[in-house]
């Protein structure tokens, strides 16, 4: 067992993020949550009458439906919910270009790296600061061939027609309290359509940033990738240390056509006074494919479960989570695949790591509804412990009503063994060495399906380097 | 004092008003029995009473709709039976049952909720092993029962239906080894339902002194009901240090009957105790399996095999508890389905902090043999220590056609290589607990359930 010095020298807990910009919103509303509140957020993105509408009655919802029991403690989210501030529009509207946008909020991505990889590597970045998108781009080509990638705002107003079809066709307001608050006051999030035919061959990414103390952030996303089309959004978050709880709750709704492919990463790193409690899930038609990648390495507390939900025939689904539990953190996480229809398949691999006082626990569910005939899906959860404070849990749920379902879950819990660290270190490695190469041997098969900066930055975190790592 | 008694059953009787089911049989139970029963049962009455009825919307209870399943109102407890110990008038197939068990250390009958019959060997008596009805063993061995008896092991608090047990047991086993006492062959327990709209409620104590062994096989048989009733039991086993007790429970109740038992195991320091639940008939049947290796060193495994058809719902909640140090649990729970029947295994493996150096397994496995049959596996895992080797599996799946193609390929009709695949899936678990004589009758009462079965 490596002792608590050893671990320190990992530095896991490392939290690069942590910088804070000073700048004053030009509007927001009061802390805590009333339909005042709601009204204001509609009034201020001039919104149909159908959508103020939509946001009352989800409040309304949100105010009935009890706080979960089960998953991360939320015990103190009450007494959070009534302190934070649910819009703050930090600038007058949403700019286009890198040079418009105000100077410390620009700053605040320069810093973050977000202008630089646009360039190098990306199709399209979305940016959110607070709760509005402060900067969208795409790159022209993908313009040309009629890619949209907007504000979810600006979807609202410029596509209203696949808007309204789609928005809260995947996760109506009633599917859980944090779904129903959300569709109450979202703000912000990514509007993307990509047409038949089209393959984006660089991801579009957004970026959420929370600065302000005491902040609720709700975005909300909405991707319709359109018959035998293929993309890859990435979603990476992070903000400031504060003594107070921050929240965040998104909903992100996707809908992948015939023949379509979609890749969704997540590398949510949050600062630890966030409650992070989100919902993401897509409805995959024929053919497709849709793949989640989330990496959960920040936040107090997340409570998060991409879902696949596979409607049309050979529809496939792939869930790949990681997630990091330091000192106080608990990430819930895990996935869901609902098999809905025939010949569909489906796969979870999850891996955890717990140090110090962290909690992660897998939690997921595998349905297969009956006359979805042969459908197949497979979970494996591997969980790490990193000394002997920590804790991990595994929930799974698997529901068969189709006889010729085929549907395994295995899951193991291990911790670093000093055998495994005396042999390398007889091999000649330091004991760092020893069990940084454990560790990362253990991510390996998640870190590798990471874009390159992505899996960087895992790597700054576990403080490995990743190149040349095993094959 | 027994005027105390009483008076505070007058009360109750008072306090509990009419009805089917209700404190009066709480009363009429706690007649002629000591204070401290009298006591326990009314404080089990008002845990019942207190203790919100389970429905799906609680997560032990989320695939089983009690409610639905079972009108515990409408149920009522028959009168402790008096003596009927001349096994001439037993059922046929009461007498069947037992004529096919091999050598025994000792046989109990129970009819109804009351025990009939008891037979111990006299040479294991004169060594201090006591197997004898729960009733007597009030009257016997007060201290005993006074200590173990719903206080550590499966007390009211654990539910519902355990603080309904608690309050309304009419009868019961009790099993005593001493200190070092060993038993060759198995105390057998044959019990018999044979009425509608009944709630039977019995207990089970057993307790295995340091480095004594004893294995038991408790198996309970019914027809089939016009309408429903409730068996309803509490097992409680405690293995001293260094004991080794082995459980066994076959449950071939008939339709009709909703089946229910909270089992609690407690094994201390380098005790073995291993449990087996074979679940095949019944409408309704719900199990509740807690293991607590409380000593280091302790180890349990933990089998389970059930196989439905018809309508019949089978719902498994077992949790393994590390408390401490160097324990071992190995859990096998291996299920087929045919029909419109439905299985639950809810699983959880939970390593204590301080149980460093556990190994602790849990595999569920479910066959579905029906296009209308349904599994539902939840196998759960928490563990704070580190220094641990823990897994888990489930899965579901159908009969292995490249299997049934050999076999067929050697000759056999499909029938009879369907047969042979799914008698070989079950008989995993059975092979792992080889107890005089139970793997022969369970794979018989399997082979009669596939020949009335679809599959025949």
């Amino acid at each position: 067992m490596p002792n608590n010095e050893l671990v320190e020298v990992l530095d896991l807990d490392q939290y690069k993020y942590d910088f804070r910009t000073d700048d004053k919103p030009v509007f927001r509303t009061e802390p805590g949550l009333s339909e005042d509140v709601v009204h204001a957020i509609s009034a201020h993105k001039e919104e149909p009458e159908w959508m103020l509408e939509f946001r009352l009655k989800a409040y309304q919802l949100y105010l009935r439906k009890p706080m979960p029991t089960w998953g991360a403690d939320l015990s103190d989210l009450e007494n959070v919910l009534d302190q934070i501030y649910y819009y703050v529009r930090p600038q007058d509207r949403m700019k286009n270009s890198w040079e418009d946008v105000p100077d410390n909020i620009k700053t605040t991505f320069d810093k973050l790296g977000i202008p630089e990889a646009e360039q190098k590597v990306l199709a399209g970045v979305g940016a959110q600061y607070e709760s509005e998108m402060v900067y969208h781009s795409l790159k022209k080509e993908w313009d040309e061939q009629g890619v949209i990638f907007d504000s979810i705002e600006d979807g609202l107003k410029n596509h209203p027609d696949i808007f309204r079809k789609y928005f809260a066709s995947v996760i109506p307001p009633a599917d859980n309290k944090f779904a129903a608050l959300n569709s109450a006051v979202w703000s912000g999030g990514s509007f993307v359509y990509v047409p038949p035919g089209v393959h984006l061959d660089t991801p579009l990414q957004a970026y959420f940033r929370v600065n302000q103390e005491r902040m609720g952030q709700f975005e909300r996303t909405l991707i319709i990738i359109d018959e035998g089309a293929q993309a890859h959004y990435i979603e990476g978050c992070t903000a400031p240390v504060y003594s107070t709880e921050s929240f965040h709750s998104g909903v992100i709704e996707i809908v992948v056509a015939k023949n379509a492919r979609f890749r969704y990463t997540t590398i949510q790193n949050w600062s630890n006074n966030m409650y992070n409690l989100v919902t993401q899930r897509a409805l995959v038609n024929e053919r497709g494919t849709m793949e989640w990648l989330d990496g959960n390495l920040g936040s107090k507390a997340t409570m998060k479960y991409p879902s696949c939900y596979l409607v049309g025939e050979e529809a496939h689904g792939s869930i790949l989570s990681i997630a990091y539990a330091g000192d106080g953190q608990h990430q819930d996480t895990g996935g869901k695949v609902v098999h809905a229809a025939s010949h569909t398949t489906s796969s979870i691999v999850s891996k955890s790591i717990s140090k110090g006082t962290g909690r992660s626990s897998y939690r997921g569910l595998c349905k297969v509804y009956e006359g979805s005939t042969s459908a197949r899906s497979n979970v494996e959860c591997d969980a790490l412990l990193i000394n002997d404070t920590a804790r991990t849990d595994t929930y799974p749920y698997i529901e068969i009503e189709e006889q010729s379902a085929n549907v395994g879950h295995e899951a193991t819990v291990s911790k670093i063994g000093d055998e495994q660290l005396f042999y390398l270190m007889s091999r000649g490695m330091s004991e760092e060495e020893a069990m940084a190469l454990i560790v990362r041997g253990f991510i390996e098969p998640i870190a590798k399906q990471l874009p390159l900066e992505y899996a960087v930055e895992l790597n700054r975190l576990i403080e490995i380097e990743m190149e040349g790592s095993v094959g | 004092m027994a005027e105390a008694v009483a008076d505070r059953l007058r009360r109750a009787e008072h306090e509990f008003g009419t009805g089917d089911l209700n404190g009066l049989d709480v009363a009429r139970l706690g007649e002629g029995e000591p204070e401290w029963l009298a006591r326990r049962r009314l404080h089990a009455w008002k845990v019942y009473e207190t203790t919100p009825m389970p429905t799906e919307r609680m997560e032990e209870w989320r695939y089983t709709d009690l409610a639905q399943r079972l009108s515990i109102d409408q149920l009522d407890v028959p009168s402790i039976v008096t003596l009927r110990d001349d096994p001439d008038t037993w059922p046929q197939s009461l007498k069947r049952a037992m004529g096919d068990d091999p050598e025994t250390s000792g046989h109990l009958v129970l009819l109804g909720g009351s025990v009939v019959y008891t037979d111990i060997q006299p040479s294991l008596a004169s060594q201090g092993v006591v197997l004898t009805s729960l009733r007597k063993a009030v009257e016997e061995h007060p201290e005993l029962l006074k200590e173990h008896l719903a206080t550590q092991a499966v007390p009211p608090e654990e539910g519902k239906l355990q603080a309904l047990n608690a309050a309304l047991w009419t009868d019961g086993i009790f099993l005593y080894v001493p200190r070092g006492v060993r038993l060759e062959n198995p105390v057998r327990v044959t019990r018999w339902v044979s009425r509608a709209d009944a709630a039977y409620f019995t207990r089970t104590l057993i307790i295995a002194e340091d480095t004594s062994q004893v294995s038991y096989v408790d198996e309970v048989l019914s027809e089939d009901l016009d309408s429903h009733a409730l068996t309803s039991t509490s097992v409680e086993v405690i293995a001293r240090d260094s004991a080794q007790v082995q459980y066994v429970a076959v449950q071939q109740l008939g339709r009709g009957v909703f089946y229910q038992s909270a089992q609690r195991t407690l094994a201390d320091r380098d005790s073995t105790l291993d449990t087996l639940n074979v679940s095949l008939g019944a409408t309704t049947t719900r199990v509740d399996l807690n293991a607590r290796l409380l000593g280091p060193g302790a180890s349990s495994n933990m089998l389970g095999l059930y196989f439905g058809d018809g309508d019949q719902h089978f719902d498994h909640n077992t949790s393994q508890d590390h408390l401490a140090p160097a324990t071992h649990s190995d859990l096998l729970y291996k299920g087929a389905l045919d029909g419109t029947s439905r299985s639950v295994f809810r699983g959880i493996i939970r390593v204590a902090e301080k149980a460093q150096q556990t190994d602790a397994y849990q595999t569920n496995r479910n066959l579905l043999l029906s296009g209308d049959a349904r599994a539902d596996s939840l196998p759960k895992l928490e563990i704070e220590a580190d220094d641990v080797k823990c897994s888990h599996g489930a899965s579901v799946g159908e009969l292995d056609e490249e299997a049934i193609f050999y076999l067929m390929s050697r000759g056999l009709s499909r029938n009879q290589a369907e047969r042979l695949v799914v008698l070989g899936f079950l008989g995993e678990v059975l092979q792992r607990l080889p107890l005089g004589g139970v793997g022969e009758k369970v794979t018989r009462a399997i082979e009669g359930k596939l020949r009335t079965g679809a599959h025949a």
